[in-house]
């Protein structure tokens, strides 16, 4: 040897989705080639299932998340009991709606980021550089949300806490290009969103007190009450069937996490407050 | 270039001198498993030697703190990808450890102008059932080997020099009465053959030729001068666990009230 070899260098960042692309994972141009596949033989009518109308606000402990659990594929309904709340982490649910295969696999990636980063860099993700990594996913699927096929506007909603002061909850919002948006009280995504955001805002301007100072039982009747007023004017968001029993999922992020609102507590408001 | 298959054979067995060698004074890690689970436990200085890999994967190790640091990421990224691109239930230590692990640190050990890893490394797997977990013990040519949790050996040990490890091992089959035990019991347990393995290490240098005379030590007392400069660095799988990710690191406070009435 002539001169000493340079020491190699062995940077490990905790950057998932970089190590997946390493082991040749490619987010968008799979499911490209697949819907564009499909549409060729479907010829006309929508190829993707759109999931639609979820909502996430602020209340006094923490942040409320709830989706409606309609998927439609144009005018045809496709599943009434779809699951558009996704845990990434303890403190964390992603919303999603938009086509459901491409919003999946990105809370499938963004849910192993973080859990790979904490155990590889030994400390746990910000709520910053969290809320960056969706923004970075959405990013990637932009051949496809640009060719109309694999939009995907999620909601991100955290509790963000800090070494010694109180917590609080935070939520996010993206548009289908990937640029992200704080929601100062509250934010909605889907078909059905205007009509949640709207009530959403005369609450929160005139409704007596702000949404932010609600406790749990009331952020609950008014996101059961929000979400039916949205299924009023949207086809495309079910409100409460009680034929078939299907509520929409709620769950709230307080200091201890993720909860669950359970079907019969939901069962109970509807019958006395909806 | 080695053109001579006994150079070959020289420059491995220098290697393997050199490398326990490396290892000898390092500080021991005992695996146990319990009513609930499964405890790694060792007593460490600043560095720290317990981590999680995975849901249901624990990783201790011993030896150089940048290859146990590559080690443990090549650990993480492997299961990593293979939980994302299967399902967190296709990750097993199984696979981990036979085509992930073992090869590359073989592959490193025999590549005689390469540099080897110079760590011992216990894993741990949390099953669904106590008869499925797994402890086992990688060392830096690649060989593992698995105990058998649910007959003779619920436990595992790392240690610097295979007197020690016997003595460890010794110690925890002559007082493991009970692998049902209580976590506080568990970590009383390995806190002591901790203590056992560290000891030896330390004071039971063999010279050519002589045997290794078995030391009669207090444990509890060996531990106790020991943790005046060190702290126990504890870890758990936690079956009852309500999430999906068992690991549990123990606090300070914890281990402390286990260990206080030794």
């Amino acid at each position: 040897m002539d001169h000493p070899q340079p020491i190699p260098q062995f940077l490990h960042d905790g950057d998932f989705l970089g190590a997946l692309k390493a082991h040749g994972y490619e987010v968008a141009p799979r499911l490209m080639e697949a819907a564009a596949k499909f549409q060729h033989e479907m010829g006309s009518g929508s190829i993707a299932t759109e999931g639609t109308t979820v909502l996430a606000v602020k209340y006094k402990d923490g942040v409320l998340v709830a989706g409606d659990r309609r998927a439609t594929a144009g005018n045809l309904v496709m599943y009434e009991r779809a699951e558009k709340l996704i845990n990434i982490d303890e403190r964390s649910i992603l919303a999603i709606a938009g086509v459901p295969a491409v919003a999946f696999e990105m809370a499938r990636v963004l849910e192993h980021s973080f859990k790979y980063y904490q155990r590889s860099q030994l400390q746990e993700m910000s709520t910053a550089g969290k809320v960056r990594s969706l923004s970075k996913l959405l990013k990637e699927n932009l051949p496809l949300t640009l060719q109309g096929v694999g939009m995907v506007v999620p909601i991100f909603a955290t509790y963000e806490t800090a070494d010694g002061k109180d917590g609080e909850g935070k939520v996010y919002f993206y548009d289908a290009l990937g640029a992200q948006f704080e929601g100062v009280d509250y934010a909605a995504s889907g078909s059905g969103s205007l009509a949640v955001r709207s009530v959403l805002h005369y609450l929160n301007t005139w409704g007596g007190k702000p949404l932010a100072k609600f406790n749990e039982s009331e952020i609950i009747v008014t996101a059961l009450r929000v979400l039916d007023t949205a299924a009023d004017s949207d086809t495309a968001t079910s409100g409460y069937n009680p034929k078939s029993d299907i509520f929409p999922i709620v769950r709230v992020i307080t200091a201890e996490g993720v909860r669950e609102i359970p079907d019969s507590d939901l069962a109970r408001v509807y019958r006395s407050e909806v | 270039m080695i053109e001579e298959p006994y150079r070959w054979i020289e420059a491995i067995a220098n290697r393997r001198e050199y490398i326990e060698d490396q290892l000898r004074l390092g500080s021991p890690v005992v695996a146990l498993n319990y009513a609930e689970g499964l405890l790694l436990l060792t007593v460490s200085r600043e560095t720290r030697k317990v981590f999680e890999v995975y849901d249901r994967v624990a990783f201790a190790a011993l030896g150089h703190p940048a290859d146990i640091e590559r080690m443990r990421l090549v650990a993480i990224d492997l299961a990593h990808i293979e939980g994302f691109n299967r399902a967190v239930a296709d990750v097993s230590l199984r696979r981990l450890v036979n085509f992930g692990m073992s090869p590359a640190l073989k592959t490193a050990f025999e590549q005689v102008f390469g540099a080897p890893f110079i760590v011992r490394i216990l894993l741990a797997e949390l099953g669904d059932q106590p008869e499925q977990d797994s402890i086992v013990k990688l060392d830096y040519d690649g060989s593992f080997a698995q105990s058998e949790i649910e007959s003779k050996e619920p436990f595992h040990v790392l240690a610097g020099t295979g007197e020690a490890q016997t003595a460890m091992l010794d110690y925890l089959v002559e007082h493991d009465s009970n692998p049902r035990r209580a976590l506080n019991d568990a970590l009383k347990l390995a806190a002591k053959t901790w203590a056992v393995g560290m000891d030896m290490a330390e004071h039971g240098q063999t010279k050519e030729g002589e045997e290794a005379e078995k030391r009669e030590i207090e444990p509890e007392k060996v531990l106790k001068e020991y943790l005046k400069a060190r702290h126990v660095e504890a870890a758990v799988l936690e079956r009852r666990r309500p999430a999906t990710m068992k690991f549990r690191l123990l606090d300070d406070k914890e281990v402390r009230s286990a260990l206080k009435d030794l």
